[in-house]
């Protein structure tokens, strides 16, 4: 290795790198909001035993926590196509990420609804609240709480995963790394550069996590 | 000079005879020699292709094969007097210059084309192949020629140089940028992209099999194939245009030609092997 770190090449890069970021922030931040929709609504619907959704949502969870993210990706982006079904880069990636997401949260929240005392569902069905309604006024407020650390945990993956994405061409951080690398060579500066903001992206995520989790534990604060 | 002396010299002789006869004719004086850095190395350690035959591809049992994976193997043997002592990484065009840089690989024989940008980054040998680019697109597609491509979409493999060539000439083009030769395929197969922008060397075989495919056929960006090495490894950069040369004088690369390519295509790849045959210009 000959050639020392260039500061003056990342500089010239970061207006690439910027759109990268951007396209990662987006791609990232749509696949957490709906990976923790269906993370819930898996979690309820499993917590209830719910006919045929409950099942479902257990076996979609079996099958997405037991195999690679990339044949995921992979299955989605090539796959699907030949089912019938051609979703854009963009929406493949979506897709691709939710879903990944989505099944880890189901069981995170799911953890979380089994941490609320069953003494309270049971006084909550005898009160003559219904299912929907104990979820919404006993479980939710109780069981989110305790969720929320390893929901992060999920998120975080979820963002750092998104890097996969560079394999089906989505113009991502990593991507315009790559790409970057394939006519540039200059390795070191690139994931020296890509790592640092990875950085900075997962500890803001972290940072804004810990706010929601301290704002929802003020009823439960200790004067 | 006492018995023990003797009775130990004599096996001692016939022992060196043996080693010397044992040397491959191979490695012969005509070849410069080694650098000390590869001959501690006691191996070979190749970037190669994995996804461009006749070039470089998987056999049935994953392993490497081809007409560049050859030539690396003969090198190999004429180094070490075994085409054994290699080690073959599949490389693909965005990681095969950080490869080589990062000491991953000695050399580079994986369709690299010669550049100037890239030879600020590392050394090339003489060059030992010509080749051009063509565009596979759908059976039905009405694209006849290049400019065509204006406002749609083409594949290209990531780090390939058909990407300058489409940014400088059709810049309104939009490049889906993929790994692999099968996932461009793929993609174009599933009408992704409007065209699917490689070497033609590669394109040709494809549309040949596929008829769901065919090339548009204007060849543009002609250029010139080197191996790749680190800079500054002048001794490793002379000894391996010597091991290219006998390996065209011996003909081995005629022969490895026939055994990767089908008949009908075999004569157009021999004339992209033989630099007297690349059109002027």
């Amino acid at each position: 290795m000959k050639h020392s770190f260039d500061v003056s090449y990342i500089m010239a890069s970061i207006p690439a790198l910027l759109d990268g970021l951007l396209m990662t922030a987006i791609v990232s931040a749509i696949s957490i909001v709906l990976a923790i929709a269906i993370g819930i609504a898996g979690a309820s619907a499993r917590i209830f035993n719910t006919p045929i959704v409950a099942p479902v949502a257990a076996g979609y969870v079996a099958f997405i926590r037991n195999t690679p993210l990339l044949v995921q990706i992979f299955f989605i982006f090539f796959g699907l196509p030949t089912l019938g079904l051609k979703l854009s880069v963009f929406w493949s990636s979506v897709v691709a990420l939710t879903l990944w997401g989505g099944a880890f949260n189901i069981e995170n929240f799911r953890g979380g609804f089994l941490s609320v005392a069953k003494g309270l569902r049971e006084a909550a069905l005898s009160l003559g609240l219904d299912r929907l309604q104990y979820l919404w006024l006993v479980a939710m407020p109780l069981g989110l709480r305790v969720s929320i650390p390893s929901v992060l945990n999920t998120s975080i993956s979820v963002l750092k995963n998104s890097a996969y994405l560079q394999a089906i061409g989505l113009a991502e951080l990593t991507y315009v790394a790559m790409d970057k690398l394939a006519t540039d060579f200059r390795t070191l500066e690139m994931f020296a550069s890509i790592g640092c903001i990875y950085l900075v992206l997962v500890l803001g995520l972290s940072w804004l996590a810990r706010r929601i989790e301290r704002i929802l534990q003020r009823p439960f604060a200790v004067e | 000079m006492s018995l023990t002396k003797r009775m130990l010299a004599a096996p001692l002789a016939i022992a060196i005879a043996l080693m010397l006869s044992m040397v491959p004719s191979a490695r012969a004086q005509d070849l410069p020699g080694l650098p000390d850095a590869i001959k501690k190395q006691g191996l070979l350690r190749a970037g190669v292709k994995c996804d461009y035959p006749p070039d470089g591809y998987l056999d049935a049992q994953g392993k490497p094969q081809g007409v560049e994976v050859s030539l690396a193997k003969q090198i190999a043997a004429y180094a070490f007097g075994s085409a054994d002592k290699i080690e073959l990484v599949c490389v693909t065009a965005a990681n095969r210059i950080p490869s080589l840089q990062g000491g991953k690989i000695d050399l580079i024989l994986a369709t690299l084309g010669v550049s100037a940008e890239r030879a600020q980054v590392i050394d090339f040998s003489n060059n030992y192949a010509w080749g051009g680019s063509d565009v596979l697109v759908d059976k039905d597609s009405p694209i006849k020629s290049l400019k065509e491509f204006a406002g749609k979409s083409v594949i290209v493999m990531k780090g390939a140089w058909q990407i300058g060539w489409f940014e400088k000439n059709v810049p309104t083009a939009q490049l889906l940028k993929l790994d692999s030769v099968s996932d461009g395929l793929q993609a174009l197969l599933q009408k992704r992209a409007d065209g699917f922008a490689h070497d033609f060397e590669v394109l040709r075989p494809i549309a040949k099999k596929n008829t769901q495919v065919k090339l548009v056929g204007e060849i543009y960006q002609l250029g010139f194939r080197g191996v790749g090495m680190r800079k500054g490894e002048s001794e490793w950069v002379a000894y391996v245009n010597a091991a290219l040369k006998k390996a065209y004088s011996d003909g081995l690369i005629a022969h490895w030609i026939k055994q990767h390519v089908d008949p009908d295509l075999q004569q157009s790849v021999i004339d992209s092997w033989d630099l007297s045959k690349a059109p002027k210009g």
